[in-house]
């Protein structure tokens, strides 16, 4: 989980994220953001995910919980 | 009345990335203008379902490419058993779409390892000896419009595309001597299933917003296929070194 929010909180360019942050809220949010998050499922999750997921999971949480339903 | 300068009769290839895709595609056109293949993927499935599409003499080679060591003596020993070749298309590739904050390593190695150090391998393997035909070579490598405008979000492949830019015409240079062109062929987007995968990570306007970069539209994988035919054919023979742009008019904007 540690991990996991390090990575979030470098891909949304802030010194950290909470589990309830939304995923829109940040400044850092747009499609490129999506795409880095995409890959990084893919490279260190072992899963696919797409912008439609992420934004259904709402919250750095939601996230946290699709990265780890697969 | 048998003019025919697009025949490939009695030529032998070898075309990577053959079970789906591009490779299908190109692999039956060739085997129509008569051919003979060794048809190169990892996805055996997908092969077998080629090698009942095609026309001439063909034979499949199931390898991992990126297994460097393995591949020299696996084509020499198809080679042995089907006869001397007169030259490949690297169709085999990988996708690697990641904006440069989630770019790392460990995949970029493995796009440039496959969609690019292959093709210098390819090319060293089938300069030898026992391998080249010694008449009418003709290397062919795909890069992509991604080598030669740029894209957000593609750091990775771009380089990949844009580095097989550089190994064509340097080998183009080299090999001249050996009666052996090198050239590239730079696609823009055909209705493949690789399309449809990275597809699925973006909303539905995608599609409209990569057809509109197109003047002539999504291109289809036989437009690829006819440019490889072009390429082997004795109709490019004073063609070397060059970069074909088969792409609907992308790059022309």
């Amino acid at each position: 989980m540690e991990n996991f929010l390090e990575q979030m909180a470098e891909l949304f360019e802030v010194d950290s994220v909470n589990l309830n942050d939304e995923i829109i809220s940040f400044d850092a949010w747009d499609s490129l953001t999506g795409l880095s998050i995409i890959a990084l499922a893919d490279d260190e999750y072992d899963i696919s995910v797409s912008i439609d997921n992420i934004l259904n999971s709402k919250t750095i949480g939601g996230l946290y919980e699709l990265f780890n339903q697969k | 009345m048998n003019f025919n300068p697009i025949s490939l009769s009695k030529r032998r290839y070898l075309i990577t990335g053959a079970g789906s895709g591009l490779g299908k595609s190109t692999s039956i056109l060739l085997s129509k203008l008569g051919a003979e293949l060794i048809l190169v993927d990892i996805n055996e499935k997908g092969l077998n379902d080629t090698v009942e599409k095609c026309s001439s003499n063909v034979t499949k080679l199931i390898v991992d490419l990126t297994n460097i060591k393995e591949i020299k003596s696996q084509i020499i020993d198809s080679v042995r058993s089907f006869g001397k070749l007169n030259g490949f298309v690297h169709l085999a590739g990988r996708p690697y779409i990641s904006p440069l904050k989630s770019v790392n390593e460990k995949t970029t190695t493995e796009v440039f390892m496959l969609n690019t150090y292959v093709g210098i391998e390819l090319a060293k393997i089938c300069t030898n000896r026992k391998i080249f035909d010694g008449d009418d070579g003709s290397f062919v490598f795909v890069s992509s419009v991604y080598g030669l405008v740029g894209s957000a979000a593609n750091v990775g492949y771009a380089m990949s595309k844009a580095a097989l830019h550089g190994v064509t015409k340097s080998l183009a240079i080299e090999l001249a001597p050996k009666k052996i062109r090198v050239n590239c062929i730079a696609p823009g987007f055909v209705k493949t299933k690789m399309l449809n995968e990275i597809s699925d990570s973006f909303d539905s306007s995608y599609y409209e917003t990569l057809n509109n970069l197109h003047p002539l539209g999504l291109g289809d994988a036989n437009d690829v296929a006819n440019a490889v035919a072009f390429l082997f054919s004795d109709m490019s023979r004073w063609i070397t070194g060059s970069v074909l742009n088969v792409d609907g008019g992308f790059t022309a904007q």
